[in-house]
């Protein structure tokens, strides 16, 4: 992986967590938001600016890829570097998680 | 009927545009176009409490981009110069994001720089490669019907390209500093 994109994405924002997450079955923008704000009880709602935005970047980075077009809507889908960087986030929010509760992590 | 009214916001003074756009909705005038740039066309409508919001796109919109804004409720009405126009009554937002077009203040401080960058950055080389020189040269020239009318003609072009520069480049490292803070 370069270090370019390691060194954008992880630490990762909630906005772009959330996108690449739910982008592990093909979604298109609208229906990630609304899926977000499912998981999370309201408390991630992700504005259509701010998803379009993080959909491009991410595009255009490589982590994610333009799956197929439905009634005017672009889906996409997360590629192997994206499930790598998520990959990356999830074990260190897991470590965060258990240090918060006084866990020590042993690698 | 139409109304028009006559109103001057730079390409940093948008906050303030989205607040008096929704304050004419209320008073019962709905923006239908502008025309750059200082003129906006209304249409009288029943008062209502309408957000507007203002995305800079510059052209690069597309078909998606549309969409899903429409899937959000937003209304695309008009665009102006690079920026895109949306409006949602305020009675369709129940949580706060739902009243806003950016939930994060990167994407705020994106669309700043992309403000910047194809903006603020031509209207200084057009500034330093056309106006100031030419200024120079005609301030500096001979004092005859025509070297007043130049001498004056571009002074009052340095005084106008001086304002929008100082006070644009002010005004969006402060929203930027704002946003930065949030």
């Amino acid at each position: 992986m370069e270090e370019r994109i390691r060194r954008i994405y992880v630490p990762m924002t909630e906005t772009g967590f959330y996108i690449l997450f739910c982008l592990q079955t093909p979604q298109h923008g609208y229906g990630i938001g609304q899926q977000v704000k499912e998981i999370t009880g309201n408390a991630v709602c992700i504005s259509p600016g701010t998803m379009y935005g993080t959909l491009s970047k991410m595009e255009k980075d490589g982590l994610i890829t333009f799956y197929a077009e439905k009634e005017k809507r672009k889906l996409y889908q997360i590629t192997p570097l994206g499930k790598e960087i998520l990959e990356l986030e999830i074990s260190r929010i897991e470590r965060l998680y258990k240090n918060s509760k006084g866990e020590s992590v042993h690698e | 009927m139409n109304k028009t009214k006559l109103r001057f916001f730079t390409i940093a003074d948008y906050e303030e545009e989205e607040i008096w756009l929704r304050e004419q909705h209320k008073n019962g005038l709905r923006l239908i176009r502008m025309i750059p740039p200082c003129f906006f066309i209304f249409e009288e409508c029943t008062p209502e409490d309408v957000v507007y919001r203002l995305d800079y796109k510059n052209g690069s919109q597309n078909r998606d981009y549309m969409q899903m804004f429409c899937d959000y409720g937003w209304e695309y009405f008009a665009h102006c110069v690079g920026w895109m126009y949306f409006r949602k009554p305020a009675s369709e937002i129940q949580v706060e994001n739902d009243g806003e077009i950016f939930s994060d203040e990167q994407s705020k401080i994106d669309m700043i720089q992309y403000v910047i960058k194809t903006r603020m950055l031509p209207v200084f080389v057009v500034f330093l490669c056309c106006v100031f020189p030419n200024w120079l040269k005609a301030v500096s020239g001979k004092l005859d019907v025509m070297g007043i009318f130049f001498g004056s003609f571009f002074s009052v072009l340095m005084v106008l390209y001086l304002y929008l520069l100082i006070h644009c480049g002010r005004k969006l490292r402060k929203l930027k500093n704002k946003y930065m803070r949030q």
